[in-house]
């Protein structure tokens, strides 16, 4: 099966392991990997500060970009739900909008794909230790995905999961909220590692790098010796 | 209290608000109650994908047809001989309110609950005029007598206060001598208040919601306040908020349901009343004459735009107690009687961007709050669309951030400009850096890095990666 | 006599202008709404089911829950007066409380019957009174709620102003939920027949939770509740 990989710019600039986990998995299930070149950013950051106007240039370059794809999976809940929210953006755009509806339709988060697409819950990975689950906020409300990546890890040998108190709640992250907000943003990622820490897990999942990024930022500032792994790496342990 | 509670600057506040671990605790304990007994009461309904749709369903056909139900209802109250006044700002409301007291040479007026009078400003209104106004929602009491603070929740106003504190107050202000427990604390209210609902001339109500059909007003609380400011002063006076009534009494109870459930998980709260006119013919409680206000103040002006949705709204605060932003920095922060996700779309559109510009960034846009909705207000998505309106139409953007998001625009379409800016980023981020991460990072990132540490950009972009792997260069 | 209404052409209109359409002030009919989740609740439950779901939800609500029947009710109610520490009583005037023989009871401790006529005097009685006694016209099941009409025969003071309220639940009054009583209200606005000024849905107790979200029970309303089943009624 041909896949159409969007990295993300999150994972393209800053976690580039995430990324070739995702290759390396997804190729391991049978699936042959393309990545196209032009793909940039979902425009989030800028559609969410209220700059649509800005985002839409870089939203008609991924419908472009993935024009000829057959599916299209991203490591990412968060521009998987940005992909499916451009139908609406450019509702009565003729040029554009059965183009966004399209992209829409082909669009994957990477957990989801496998469960759902592939029709695997069993990847066979072998991950040795205990951890818990950072259930993101876009992924879970926004794209709806909500069983699938505890489908997946409950298959991972080895792999023992705790579950997050207060689980529901956001981290903090929010893109450009963190700086812009950053004291309340600070306040509650503090909340979330506390809640982390109390699990006495050695090792925190998600599935979105924002929000493992922002998580991961205080764990180490914190000085705090648990390890923070996008679901994609714990899947590709083999 | 009009809409706006503060003039500290919002930043001060939220540093007021992060800092006060009292408030903070009691913010989250509640959150966590009402989170558990929402969803049982949610669960134990079952289909509550089709309640929120049948909610959803009737608000949005009340709004587009305000007019029709708005006279239907001016219709049957005053066939049942109720006055209708229809009020365009909050002024003419809380004027119209203060004429018929004078007129009835009442002195002393018992109210329950109700935000909209906290929005047309009308207890300092009446206050001016010398008139003895008593709230009497054990919460709204506590702030009065405690010197008018301000509510922080919509359903509890006294949330970030402790018993400590409300037993300090009630020491200071009414000679309370027991102890701190609630139930003590509750009983000397409950003496006191006895006395003002037998003696007061005027009652004042707020309105859950109106019905269309019979020209009544429902009413809802667990105390019974409202119940006894309706049945024993001479004068009833109810305001509401236009947009807050429903086609007929099968709509009433669905709302109703909805209501009870999402703000404090209970099936029904301990008295739902439908009041019509004022007392019948023979009656001996109940009020001579009933008044009711429908307040515009605002909202119509929300009508046929984007943000119509806001005005479904049947204030259960499923929302705030969702919201996880609400719960590190509290009502207070908000500077606005609505506090919370729908505060920060409601306000805006009810005070100005002047006053309340920067509630719509006080989101991480999780969607919590639009999950939590009854009504399916799509409260992210209007928090987002706010930011578009600053950002277009009020131009009340920073400079930098502006041109920051033009160069994204600009970037991000362009995979030349993108490519180019990546490969510069590990070198541009050099300075700051120590091994992988950044700790004291420039700009916009001095936030951020307070708390915690940013990571450095990735020394080979994935994309480099990949190219180099599939043209066989470096081993992944 | 009819009330007056003021600015109502000039507010109206607005919003009519503001949704972009002329004004409409009649013609509209409710729509059949898409979802009806409402009449899924207890479908299918029999007399007895409600009866049960009645009895649990007092459990939630504070509220005392006897079943007893036409023969044992007398008994049962002063039992009831008794354990609420008996003090004076205030009823409606109502048929029923004769239908049911409940006379011997009431007068043997010390009744007040609403009499409109009395005025004022009613008012002061109920406030003075410890046990305000009604019958239930419709009963929910899943909430545990009693609904009461008002009338000049009916105060509203009975179930607010003493410190107790006991009421009185005829087995064929429970239905499953607020639904079926918003039916029979509406078909009763149908028929042409006037809304009683006051209608209340009263479940359990009065309380509150607004100090430290701590809930206590007895706030402005009564303090403890009562509800006596008659199943053969």
């Amino acid at each position: 099966m041909k896949v159409t990989l969007f990295a993300t710019c999150l994972v393209d600039l800053f976690q580039s392991n995430v990324g070739k986990a995702t290759v390396e998995l997804l190729e391991r299930l049978g699936c042959e990997i393309d990545f196209p070149e032009s793909q940039i950013c979902c425009g989030q950051p800028a559609y969410n500060s209220g700059y649509t106007k800005e985002s839409k240039e870089a939203m008609k370059k991924m419908i472009q970009t993935f024009e000829d794809a057959e599916y299209i999976v991203t490591p990412s809940g968060s521009c998987a739900a940005m992909f499916k929210e451009y139908p609406v953006l450019f509702k009565g755009d003729a040029e554009w909008e059965t183009k966004a509806a399209a992209l829409a339709a082909k669009t994957y988060e990477l957990t989801q794909f496998i469960v759902n697409v592939l029709k695997v819950t069993d990847v066979g990975a072998t991950f040795e230790g205990k951890a818990t689950y950072h259930t993101s906020c876009h992924m879970t409300r926004l794209l709806k995905v909500k069983e699938a990546p505890a489908i997946l890890l409950s298959h991972v040998k080895g792999l023992e999961m705790t579950p997050l108190p207060d689980a529901q709640n956001c981290c903090g992250f929010g893109g450009t909220f963190s700086v812009k907000m950053g004291d309340i943003s600070g306040q509650m990622v503090e909340e979330k590692v506390c809640n982390i820490e109390d699990t006495g897990a050695d090792f925190l999942i998600g599935g979105d790098a924002g929000c493992l990024m922002n998580i991961g930022g205080r764990i180490q500032r914190k000085g705090q010796p648990i390890k923070v792994l996008h679901i994609a790496e714990v899947l590709n342990s083999i | 209290m009009a809409m706006k509670t503060s003039s500290a600057k919002f930043k001060d506040r939220v540093d007021e608000g992060i800092h006060n671990d009292f408030m903070r605790l009691a913010v989250s304990s509640a959150q966590e109650r009402l989170h558990g007994r929402r969803l049982t009461a949610v669960d134990e309904l079952g289909s509550w994908e089709d309640w929120r749709s049948l909610g959803e369903e009737i608000r949005q056909h009340v709004l587009s047809n305000l007019d029709f139900y708005l006279h239907q209802l001016a219709e049957n109250v005053s066939k049942r001989g109720g006055h209708v006044f229809f009020a365009e700002t909050a002024e003419e409301a809380s004027g119209y309110i203060k004429d018929v007291i004078v007129k009835k040479k009442a002195k002393k007026v018992v109210k329950s609950k109700s935000m909209v009078t906290e929005e047309i400003n009308l207890n300092a209104t009446l206050e001016a005029v010398g008139l003895d106004v008593v709230e009497t929602d054990l919460g709204e009491y506590i702030l009065q007598v405690d010197d008018h603070d301000p509510p922080s929740h919509i359903v509890a106003p006294a949330l970030h206060k402790n018993k400590e504190q409300i037993r300090d107050v009630f020491k200071e202000k009414l000679a309370y001598t027991k102890t701190e427990n609630p139930e003590e604390l509750t009983a000397h209210v409950r003496g006191i208040l006895r006395k003002d609902f037998l003696s007061a001339d005027v009652g004042i109500t707020g309105c859950n919601f109106a019905i269309a059909e019979t020209g009544s007003i429902g009413l809802v609380t667990n105390e019974g306040n409202a119940d006894l400011v309706t049945a024993l002063p001479k004068t009833q006076i109810t305001v509401m908020g236009m947009e807050r009534l429903v086609p007929t009494f099968d709509e009433f109870e669905v709302l109703v349901s909805l209501l009870t459930r999402s703000a404090v998980g209970q099936r029904l709260t301990s008295y739902i009343t439908a009041l019509t006119g004022p007392r019948d013919e023979g009656d001996v409680d109940g009020p001579e004459e009933f008044h009711l206000v429908i307040v515009d103040n605002g909202r119509s002006s929300i009508l046929g735009t984007e943000f119509q949705s806001v005005l479904q709204c049947i204030r259960c605060a499923a929302c705030i107690n969702v919201c996880p932003v609400y719960r590190q920095v509290g009502g207070h922060s908000y500077g606005s009687i609505y506090p919370g996700p729908i505060g920060a779309v409601l306000s805006p559109l009810l005070g100005g961007y002047d006053d309340f510009k920067e509630l719509p960034y006080a989101s991480t846009l999780c969607a919590a709050c639009t999950d939590a909705c009854p009504v399916k207000i799509p409260l992210h998505d209007l928090l987002r669309k706010h930011r578009e309106v600053i950002v277009e139409k009020e131009k009340m953007v920073p400079f930098s951030e502006k041109m920051a998001m033009k160069a994204f625009g600009i970037g991000a379409a362009s995979p030349m400009l993108y490519k180019f800016g990546s490969k510069m980023a590990p070198s541009a981020m050099s300075p700051f850096k120590t091994g992988d991460i950044i700790s004291k990072g420039p700009g916009p990132l001095k936030t951020w890095t307070e708390s915690r540490e940013f990571p450095a950009p990735s020394k080979e972009s994935f994309r480099d990666w990949f190219k180099n792997r599939e043209t066989g260069g470096k081993p992944s | 006599m009819t009330g007056t209404i003021q600015n109502e052409g000039t507010f109206l209109n607005k919003i009519a202008k503001n949704l972009g359409r002329a004004p409409i002030t009649k013609g509209i009919t409710r729509p059949v709404w898409k979802h009806a989740p409402q009449f899924e609740v207890l479908k299918h439950a029999t007399p007895d089911d409600l009866v049960n779901e009645l009895q649990e939800q007092c459990k939630r609500v504070h509220t005392q829950f006897h079943l007893t029947d036409s023969k044992q009710v007398a008994h049962l109610l002063k039992q009831v007066i008794e354990e609420l520490g008996n003090g004076q009583l205030i009823i409606p005037k109502d048929d029923r409380f004769s239908d049911y023989q409940l006379f011997d009871v009431l007068n043997e401790k010390g009744v007040h019957v609403w009499d409109h006529q009395a005025g004022k005097k009613n008012i002061e009685l109920a406030e003075s009174a410890n046990i305000g006694i009604t019958f239930s016209e419709i009963t929910l099941a899943e909430s545990a709620t009693v609904v009461l009409f008002s009338s000049k025969n009916h105060g509203r003071s009975i179930s607010f102003l003493p410190a107790c309220h006991v009421s009185i639940i005829p087995k064929s009054t429970i239905v499953p939920r607020m639904t079926q009583a918003a039916a029979a209200i509406r078909s009763k606005v149908n028929r042409g027949e006037v809304v009683p000024s006051c209608i209340n849905f009263i479940t359990g107790p009065s309380n509150s939770a607004d100090i430290e979200m701590d809930l206590v029970v007895g706030v402005h309303g009564p303090i403890k509740a009562v509800y006596i089943i008659v199943e053969d009624k």
